[in-house]
């Protein structure tokens, strides 16, 4: 009764809010944000490898040069971001248990995304793109989903580990 | 204006104690009092603005220290501590809905 006669007063003083705020989980996590992001620096690479073979660099190439390395950084910076947060929400004890590796696994995609930002090396972006895939694959088996393999149709036209998904 | 004020409050970290969309009295003036842990205050958090939380600890520098009751709530070391100054009230009451 106390609550509906506030509640009558709050429809005419509208009361102000206070928030109780939470940290919810949102248990929404899939690597392939990661995943896209490594085929992007994939991307960028081959690019700029596109602009290391022009004998010299004309002010639009050199524009193009500045903005493919601000992107290569970002998505250097994105894979950690999105591996860290599967790691750091998602994996458990018992993903643990399951995968002994994860830490390490983990630990090797943030030195090789590192790798990628501080260089112009297409060895270093598909090194990093084999330890993501391995990422995505151990995420989507401790989620008991099979995967599969297939080379991505769109450049660089590398292989990616995609979930098997029924419908 | 009149030493106390209503506030509605919205999200679930409080809860059970204080479920969403609960009502509570508050009583700015009575954080002059001596707080003790387990207080119900409302506090002007930097980030988070308004916000309703249970006095976790005071510690040794005179800071608050705030948390949730809900598994869900901001940890205490992310929502940091505050001065008594971002204190706005204490809760006397709680009104749940039904």
């Amino acid at each position: 009764m106390l609550y509906n006669i506030i509640s009558k007063l709050d429809e005419k003083l509208h009361f102000s809010t206070v928030s109780a705020h939470c940290d919810i989980p949102c248990k929404i996590y899939d690597p392939i944000v990661a995943q896209l992001a490594v085929l992007t620096i994939i991307r960028l690479v081959d690019l700029l490898d596109d602009l290391k073979e022009k004998p010299s660099l004309t002010l639009d190439d050199q524009a193009q040069f500045l903005r493919l390395v601000t992107q290569k950084e970002e998505h250097g910076l994105k894979v950690k971001t999105e591996i860290n947060v599967i790691w750091g929400d998602y994996i458990k004890t018992a993903q643990l248990t399951q995968f002994p590796e994860l830490h390490e696994l983990t630990h090797n995609i943030m030195l090789a995304a590192s790798k990628t930002k501080q260089h112009i090396n297409k060895e270093a972006s598909l090194a990093l793109l084999v330890l993501v895939n391995r990422f995505a694959e151990i995420f989507w088996a401790t989620k008991q989903v099979t995967t599969f393999t297939a080379t991505c149709p769109y450049p660089p036209a590398q292989t990616l580990v995609y979930p098997k998904l029924s419908v | 204006m009149f030493g106390f004020h209503f506030c509605k409050v919205t999200g679930i970290s409080m809860s059970p104690r204080i479920p969403e969309d609960s009502y509570i009295f508050i009583v700015p003036w009575l954080k002059i009092l001596p707080l003790k842990e387990g207080s119900l205050l409302k506090v002007f958090h930097p980030k988070y603005g308004a916000i309703v939380k249970s006095l976790a600890k005071i510690d040794r520098n005179g800071l608050f220290w705030l948390k949730g009751f809900h598994k869900s709530s901001l940890p205490i070391e992310r929502l940091g501590p505050v001065g008594k100054g971002q204190i706005q009230g204490k809760v006397l009451w709680v009104f749940p809905p039904k």
